[in-house]
């Protein structure tokens, strides 16, 4: 089959996203073609719609389909603590918890000067205006640095901190330790050492 | 810690072996080329997940024609027995703890120490500070596998900060994020290898003296060269913030510099260890001899120093070591080595006659990639 055939053109369009393989490229393109008409149509709009209609939220960066994302126009959600986040997807595994009622703000990446990634580069300075801009209307209080405890996810909250301690703004940082319903003992060392070292009192 | 049984798999020139060796003494003899250092290399790859050759790539270690290696252990550690499989292929390792695939490859480190002393350890002494540098990590690492998350924290720390200082125009409330995470790794670090210094000089001063001379009094002294003046070990021990202060006074001290280098020019990553024979420089002083004398000491006082802090004893390898000792250095290291109460070796030699060993040992003869016990 040379390259131009259609059937080949789907199998490498399918091989461009994560986690697939040749194999199951092949078997998507070949399920698509089994299905009725209406199966394929379903696919391609919802993929062009999604390219066209979903951006950033203009205050938190959420990916949404309007110009301000579903959390930050719910009047029930309290203004005064954000969660800085990396991804969307962390965002989404915070609201899994139904814990925290509060604002995010999604950051799209982490510094990283190594990778040539500035402070500039990501979502940073979106939200150091929209604090600064909505501070009094917000009563912003908090900002949660929930970023990953990797060199670059500290490093990252680490800087949030420079910048927003002298705005008058709490920073705090999320616990890292031994999960919940998990056995000491299998705990892994690094993560188990730094519990201790970060151990409260009772 | 020991060996219990060995089987590998398509590795190196080995289609299929299989090695029961004794608790004590393991002698692998053969010609050269037959396979002997890689049935040592095996050993060290089972517990550090990487070989000791720097050119070794995954290919490499795959037999010619085959798709995968396989090298599979058990090991005894503290009355627990456990299964260790390493699996090859030639894009990755994979490593299996008791038939469970191992996530954190942290979490497997520390399942088998092993100390190995082959003819290009030479460089330890006589190349190099990072070799130095590596020889006292390696060491830490036996004792605490976490150092080498830690280390490796430290590496990424310390890249991103020589990163940001090559940029035109530096940030800086970002350059001090790192200055931060620099200090609190590198104190980290720095601290590690001070306590392990301390402790194993006594250790290796008395190995040093048993196995070759009663008239040698063998030094070792930690030196960070970016500091000016020597450092006070005892303070920097009991008194976290004592090495923190220091790094943050040498970087504060070096600004201009590094931002006219564009790189950190203080830290640990720039240390070095000075090995002295009767108080002159090994380095500068000793004859070969002496030097290839001293590593092995060096290596040996490890395994004694972990046994007594740490009371476990890693397994020792001796790759062809007869031929870098001369024969009353040789005669020593034995008597040191029957004396010893207890303790696994793995020597390879070309001649059986070098190894100067009758009791409590297993000889194999290696051919053509064939491992029997004779």
């Amino acid at each position: 089959m040379s390259s131009a055939d259609p059937i080949s053109k789907l199998v490498n369009a399918f091989r461009k996203l994560p986690g697939i393989g040749e194999r199951t490229a092949t078997r998507l393109a070949f399920f698509v073609l089994n299905e009725p008409e209406e199966t394929s149509r379903e696919l391609a709009e919802a993929l062009l719609e999604v390219r066209q209609t979903v951006g950033l939220c203009k205050w938190c960066c959420n990916l949404t389909d309007g110009d301000e994302c579903k959390i930050c126009t719910d009047a029930r959600r309290k203004r005064s603590v954000i969660c800085v986040v990396e991804r969307t997807q962390d965002l989404r595994a915070v609201e899994r918890t139904g814990d925290f009622r509060g604002l995010y703000h999604v950051l799209h990446g982490l510094i990283s000067p190594l990778d040539g990634v500035g402070p500039d580069d990501i979502h940073l300075r979106e939200l150091l205006t929209r604090v600064g801009e909505r501070k009094k209307e917000d009563q912003v209080e908090e900002i949660i640095a929930a970023t990953s405890p990797s060199v670059d996810g500290e490093a990252t909250a680490l800087y949030l901190q420079r910048l927003l301690e002298p705005m008058g703004l709490k920073v705090t940082r999320i616990a890292s330790g031994v999960p919940i319903g998990g056995d000491l003992e299998y705990t892994d060392r690094v993560t188990l050492s730094r519990a201790l070292a970060q151990r409260r009192q009772m | 810690m020991q060996l219990e049984a060995i089987r590998l798999s398509d590795f190196r020139n080995f289609e299929h072996v299989e090695v029961v060796p004794h608790e004590r003494f393991n002698i692998l003899t053969g010609a050269n080329g037959q396979g002997k250092t890689n049935f040592l290399e095996a050993l060290y790859l089972l517990s550090a997940v990487k070989s000791f050759r720097s050119q070794a790539t995954n290919a490499n270690l795959i037999r010619f024609g085959a798709d995968e290696a396989l090298l599979e252990a058990r090991i005894e550690r503290g009355g627990h027995e456990r299964k260790v499989r390493l699996e090859i292929g030639p894009r990755g390792k994979k490593i299996y703890l008791n038939d469970q695939g191992v996530r954190n490859i942290a979490d497997f480190f520390g399942t088998l120490n092993v100390v190995v002393f082959g003819p290009d350890d030479i460089g330890v002494l006589k190349g190099s500070p990072s070799r130095r540098r590596d020889f006292i990590d390696r060491a830490i690492f036996n004792a605490h596998p976490a150092f080498g998350t830690e280390s490796m924290h430290y590496d990424a720390v310390l890249k991103n900060r020589n990163a940001l200082l090559k940029e035109p125009k530096i940030d800086g409330s970002l350059l001090s994020v790192y200055d931060d995470q620099f200090i609190e790794w590198g104190a980290r670090i720095l601290r590690r290898r001070l306590d392990f210094t301390e402790h194993f000089r006594p250790v290796l001063e008395r190995t040093f003296h048993a196995i070759f001379s009663p008239d040698y009094h063998a030094g070792l002294t930690y030196e960070p060269t970016w500091m000016e003046g020597t450092i006070d070990v005892e303070r920097a021990l009991e008194q976290d913030s004592f090495v923190e202060t220091l790094l943050a006074e040498s970087l504060r001290r070096t600004d201009d510099e590094e931002r006219q280098r564009g790189y950190t020019v203080v830290g640990p990553h720039r240390d070095d260890l000075v090995a002295t024979l009767n108080g002159r420089e090994v380095r500068a002083f000793a004859s070969q001899g002496q030097t290839r004398a001293f590593i092995l000491a060096m290596k040996i006082a490890e395994i004694t120093y972990l046994e007594e802090r740490y009371h476990f004893a890693p397994i020792l390898l001796l790759d062809d070591v007869s031929s870098e000792l001369d024969r009353e250095r040789n005669r020593h290291l034995f008597d040191f080595l029957k004396n010893r109460q207890s303790g696994q070796v793995f020597i390879t030699t070309t001649h059986r006659d070098h190894i100067l060993l009758d009791d409590d040992l297993r000889v194999f003869q290696v051919r053509e990639g064939n491992i029997c016990s004779i």
